[in-house]
C-alpha cells in the first residue's frame, strides 16, 4: 500500500478546531430538535389556519379539533378505521418516496395504486387455487403490472430526458383511462349501480374485526422496514442515496446514474400496485372505476414530502393523513361543520410540508 | 518602483475578528500607501479574506478601524467603502454573458439624457478609461464570447468607470492562463501609474515579487512582516507565509517506465465548446503525462473522454490493451481508473455529505465494505478513518460533513479516495487548484509516490510549474487540437510550451 510521506507530524493546515465535546452534543440535540420541528411545523400551521377557516365560519375550533382527535385515535374502532385510511397512503407514500431518494419527483404512485388494485382483483377473481396461492398470485401480478407501466416515463426521463413530473402525471390520466376501459369494455360485473368488476370472494386476514383493518397496514409497516434497511444496509441503497444528493458527483464515481433512476421510478409504481392490490383484496373487495382511489398516490406525495428523508417518519406521517380522512368522515355526521375544513387542513400540510421552515432558523456559517 | 510611498491610502488598525471559536484575526495592522501595489499573501485561512471583506465594508471587524486616507472609519457596507473609492475585484466574476462589453460596463449606471441612454458618452469614457491604462477592449463583443482575461480588465475597468482609486483584487490570476497573467500584471502596474492604489491578494509569490511595492504576509490571523518587495526573495517570502522552510517537491524518476496502460488513438469528441481531436497519445507505467492548455481548449473533455463521462466521436482508448472507448465510467473505474475532478465541491465530492460516504464510495460494494450486496457501515467507517489518516486529512468526526473541511484537506480525502484504491491508471484535473504551499506540496508528493508505484498519471493543470515539476512529457491542447507534445526537461520548455499554449509555434515539437 502506498503510504504517504511523513515529512513531518504536526497538524497541516490552519483549518476550523474541532468541536469540543459539549459543543458537539449540545450540536445533536439541536438538529434532533430542529428535525421534530420541521416536522411538525407543517401541521402546527394546518391547524392554525383550518382554526381560522373554523373561526371565521363562527365555529370553536377547539371543539372540532378535540371531536376529531377523539374519532381518529380515541376509540378502537377510531383507530382501526385511521390505520385504515393509513394503509394505501403509507404504501404510496413509500413508493414515492423511493424516487424522491433518486432525486426524481415521480407522481407514477398514483397510476400503479389503480393499475394494481384492477389487476389484483381481476385475478383474486380469475384465478383458482387456495386463498393463499390466489393472494400472492393477485399481488405479484398487480406488482408486474405497476412496475411495467412505470418503464414507459422512466424510459422517456432516463433516455429523451423528459421532466418525470410531466411524463408521471400525464401517465397517471393514461392510467385511470386504461382501467375505465378495461373494466367496461371486459370486466365489468353484471347488475352492478357503478362500473365494478366482480367481488372478489375473499378477504385479507382482517386485524381488528369488524373493522376493515387487515395485513396490508402490516405488510406496508414491514416494507418502511425493509426501506430503512435498503437505505442503510445494502450498497444499492447507497447507490440511490448518492444520485439523490448530487448526481453529478455520483456519475464520476461510477455510480450508473441512469440506471438508478429507472430502477427507482419503476420501483415507484411497482410498490404502489402492491398498495392497489392490497386495498383491492383488504378494503374494497373489487375495483370501481372512478372511485377505487381517493387519490392515494397525491396523498402519498404528501406523505413522502412530510416525512422529509426518513424512512421511519413515513408511518407518522401517514396516520395522520389517516386521521384526517377518518375523522372526515364523523365530521360528516354533524351538518354544521363544513366537511372541507380536512381538505383545508390537508392542504395546508402539503404545503407547509414543502416549505422549508428551518432555513430562517440556521445561522449562516461564515469562515474565515 | 514608486518613490512617494508617504501618503497612506488603505489600511487597518488593530482589526480583530472572530468567527465562533476560530480567530481569524488578531490585531492586524498594515498600510497600503498610495499609488502603490500592495501584495497580501498567506496560506488558505490565514485570514486574507476576512481583512478584505473588512476593508471593503462586507465584513465588521470585532475590533479596530478601517483607515482610511489617514481617517480611522467603520464603513457600514460595501456602499460606504465604494463612496470612499475602494472597489473589490472577485475571483468570480459577475458580468451578463448576452450583454456586449460596453453594456456590461454601463450596468446600473447608464449615462442617460431624457431616459435615454446616452451610447456614445458611455463609449467615450470608456474608451479614455481603457486608453488610459493601455487596455484593448472588444467593446462590442458578448461578455459570455470573450475570453476571461478580458472579462478581468472589464471588471477592473468598470470598478475605475464608477470612480474606484483603489482596487482589492482577490487572487486575480487563479483563473488566467500564463500569459494572460502576464497581461494582467502589466495591467496593474499601469493602474499605478494611473495615480490608483492596489491590494493584491496571491498565493504566487512570482506575482508580488514582480509587481508589489510592499507584501504583508499574514499567517493564523496575524501579520507576520510588511515589507519592500525589492528585500524579498522567493524562498524567503514562502518562509514568512508557511513558517517554515518547504523544500520543493523533487521528482526524479528512478523506475524504468513499464508497460503501457492507456493508449489514446486518434480520438475525436464534441466538447464543450468545440470538437476535440484527433489526438493521440500512450501513458506507461510510472509515466506522469502532463496535458497543458489555456482553460477552455479541450483538455477538459479529453478528461471527461477518459474516465467515460463524455462520448467519443471517433478513435478508440484502449486500457491495458483494451479497448474501453465505449465503457461506462463504472467499468472503468472497476478496471483500475482513478479520477480527480478538477471540479472538487461539485463532482469531486459530495460536499454536504458526510466524510465517511465520500472516502467509501467507488469502494462500497466490494469488500471489506460490501459482502454480496450488504453493505456494512461499520466497515465503511473503519475504511474511512484509516485512508484519512494515512492521508493525513485533518478532520474532526468521520460523520462530519465534507464542507467543514479547508480546501487543502479535500482534496486529501479525493487524493485518499483513489490512491488508496491503487489505480493503474489515474486521470487528475487541476489537482492542486485553490489549495496552499503547503498543501500543494503535500498533494504533489502523493502523485510522485502513485507514479513511484507504478500508476500510470494523466496531470492536467494550469500550473505551468506544477507540469514542468512532475510530468514526463506535456501534451498541450490549443483550439481541441495537440499542439505538440514536449519534453519539460529541454531548457527552453516553459517558452514553448507557454507560446504552444497561445497556437504560436510552427510545426509540432514532438518528443516521445
Amino acid at each position: 500500500m502506498s503510504t504517504p510521506t511523513a515529512t513531518t507530524a504536526t497538524p497541516l493546515e490552519p483549518a476550523a478546531p474541532p468541536p469540543e465535546a459539549g459543543t458537539r452534543k449540545e450540536g445533536r440535540a439541536r438538529t434532533a430538535a430542529l428535525a421534530v420541528l420541521r416536522t411538525l411545523a407543517p401541521v402546527l400551521v394546518a391547524l392554525i389556519v383550518g382554526g381560522l377557516v373554523l373561526q371565521v365560519s363562527g365555529i370553536n375550533p377547539l371543539a372540532v379539533y378535540e371531536l376529531m382527535l377523539t374519532h381518529a385515535f380515541g376509540t378502537r374502532e377510531g383507530l382501526a378505521g385511521t390505520l385504515t385510511s393509513a394503509t394505501p397512503v403509507l404504501f404510496t407514500g413509500v413508493a414515492t418516496a423511493i424516487s424522491f431518494r433518486a432525486g426524481v419527483f415521480s407522481l407514477g404512485a398514483e397510476a400503479g395504486f389503480v393499475l394494481g388494485g384492477l389487476t389484483a382483483a381481476w385475478l383474486a377473481v380469475a384465478v383458482d387455487g387456495p386463498v393463499v396461492v390466489v393472494t400472492l398470485v393477485a399481488m405479484a401480478g398487480a406488482v408486474v403490472a405497476g412496475g411495467l407501466f412505470s418503464v414507459v416515463p422512466a424510459l422517456l426521463k432516463t433516455q429523451l430526458g423528459v421532466d418525470e413530473v410531466v411524463s408521471t402525471l400525464m401517465f397517471t390520466f393514461v392510467a385511470t383511462g386504461l382501467v375505465g376501459w378495461i373494466v367496461n369494455a371486459y370486466l365489468l360485473a353484471p347488475g352492478q349501480a357503478n362500473s365494478s368488476t366482480e367481488s372478489v370472494p375473499f378477504s385479507l386476514p382482517r386485524l381488528l374485526p369488524p373493522s376493515s383493518l387487515n395485513i396490508g397496514f402490516l405488510i406496508a409497516v414491514a416494507l418502511v422496514a425493509a426501506y430503512w434497511v435498503f437505505l442503510r444496509r445494502t450498497s444499492v441503497g447507497a447507490d440511490l442515496h448518492h444520485v439523490g444528493v448530487n448526481a453529478r458527483f455520483a456519475a464520476a464515481q461510477g455510480i450508473a446514474v441512469n440506471k438508478v433512476v429507472f430502477a427507482a421510478m419503476v420501483a415507484t409504481g411497482a410498490i404502489a400496485a402492491l398498495g392497489g392490490a392490497v386495498h383491492a383484496l383488504g378494503v374494497v373487495g373489487k375495483f370501481v372505476v372512478g372511485g377505487f382511489s381517493a387519490e392515494y398516490g397525491f396523498t402519498g406525495i404528501a406523505v413522502a414530502l412530510l416525512a422529509r428523508r426518513s424512512a421511519w417518519g413515513l408511518i407518522p406521517a401517514a396516520i395522520m393523513f389517516g386521521a384526517f380522512a377518518n375523522a372526515g368522515t364523523t365530521i360528516q355526521l354533524f351538518d354544521n361543520i363544513p366537511l372541507d375544513i380536512v381538505d383545508v387542513l390537508q392542504g395546508t400540510v402539503m404545503v407547509f410540508a414543502v416549505a422549508s421552515f428551518t432555513l430562517h432558523l440556521k445561522r449562516r456559517r461564515t469562515a474565515a | 518602483m514608486a518613490t512617494a510611498m508617504t501618503t497612506a491610502r488603505l489600511g487597518a488598525e488593530h482589526i480583530s475578528r472572530r468567527f465562533g471559536a476560530v480567530q481569524a484575526l488578531s490585531d492586524v495592522t498594515f498600510s497600503a500607501a498610495e499609488r502603490t501595489i500592495h501584495a497580501l499573501l498567506g496560506e488558505n485561512g490565514a485570514g486574507k479574506t476576512t481583512l478584505i471583506r473588512a476593508l471593503s465594508g462586507l465584513d465588521q471587524p470585532d475590533e479596530g478601524w478601517v483607515v482610511n486616507r489617514g481617517e480611522q472609519v467603520r464603513f457600514s457596507g460595501p456602499r460606504e467603502a465604494f463612496a470612499s473609492g475602494i472597489a473589490v475585484v472577485q475571483q468570480e466574476l459577475a458580468l451578463s454573458p448576452d450583454l456586449t462589453l460596453l453594456e456590461n460596463l454601463v450596468l446600473g449606471t447608464e449615462p442617460a439624457r431624457g431616459g435615454v441612454i446616452d451610447w456614445r458618452k458611455a463609449r467615450a469614457r470608456a474608451e479614455d478609461i481603457a486608453e488610459s491604462i493601455s487596455a484593448r477592449v472588444p467593446w462590442d463583443r458578448r461578455a459570455g464570447d470573450v475570453e476571461i482575461g478580458t472579462q478581468q480588465q472589464l471588471e477592473i475597468i468598470r470598478c475605475l468607470y464608477r470612480g474606484a482609486d483603489t482596487l482589492i483584487l482577490d487572487e486575480p490570476s487563479a483563473v488566467l492562463a500564463p500569459s494572460q497573467i502576464e497581461g494582467l500584471l502589466r495591467l496593474l502596474v499601469e493602474l499605478r501609474e494611473q495615480g490608483n492604489t492596489i491590494i493584491l491578494i496571491t498565493h504566487k509569490l512570482e506575482e508580488a515579487l514582480s509587481v508589489a511595492d510592499e507584501v504583508t504576509v499574514l499567517r493564523g490571523g496575524r501579520v507576520v512582516t510588511t515589507q519592500a518587495a525589492a528585500e524579498l526573495d522567493r524562498s524567503t517570502l514562502s518562509q514568512l507565509i508557511v513558517g517554515e522552510d518547504l523544500q520543493q517537491v523533487r521528482a526524479p524518476r528512478t523506475t524504468p517506465l513499464g508497460a503501457v496502460v492507456l493508449d489514446v488513438d486518434r480520438v475525436q469528441l464534441a466538447g464543450r465548446q468545440r470538437a476535440v481531436g484527433p489526438v493521440s497519445f500512450q501513458v506507461r507505467e510510472g509515466e506522469i503525462f502532463g496535458v497543458a492548455g489555456v482553460a477552455g481548449n479541450g483538455q477538459e473533455d479529453l478528461v471527461e473522454a477518459l474516465i467515460g463521462l463524455r462520448p467519443c466521436r471517433e478513435g478508440t482508448i484502449r486500457f491495458d490493451g483494451r479497448d474501453i472507448t465505449t465503457a461506462s465510467v463504472g467499468a472503468r473505474r472497476t478496471a483500475g481508473v482513478g479520477y480527480i475532478s478538477g471540479d472538487r465541491r461539485h463532482e469531486g465530492l459530495s460536499i454536504t455529505e458526510p466524510l465517511v460516504d465520500n472516502v467509501a464510495i467507488g469502494s462500497h460494494h466490494a469488500p471489506p465494505l460490501a459482502r454480496r450486496g450488504w453493505f456494512s457501515p461499520g466497515a465503511a467507517r473503519r475504511h474511512a478513518a484509516d485512508v484519512l489518516r494515512r492521508f493525513r486529512v485533518r478532520h474532526g468526526q468521520v460523520t462530519d460533513p465534507a464542507s467543514m473541511l479547508s480546501g487543502g484537506n479535500q482534496q486529501k480525502l479525493v487524493f485518499g479516495r483513489e490512491i488508496s484504491k491503487r489505480p493503474r491508471l489515474l486521470v487528475a484535473a487541476q489537482p492542486t487548484r485553490g489549495v496552499d504551499l503547503r498543501g500543494i506540496k503535500e498533494l504533489q508528493q502523493e502523485l510522485v509516490h502513485a507514479r513511484d508505484d507504478g500508476t500510470a498519471i494523466v496531470l492536467v493543470s494550469q500550473e505551468l510549474d506544477e507540469l514542468l515539476t512532475l510530468s514526463d512529457r506535456v501534451l498541450v491542447m490549443f483550439h481541441g487540437t495537440p499542439a505538440g507534445i514536449f519534453d519539460p526537461t529541454e531548457t527552453d520548455a516553459r517558452a514553448r510550451i507557454g507560446r504552444a499554449m497561445l497556437g504560436q509555434q510552427s510545426g509540432a515539437e514532438v518528443a516521445s
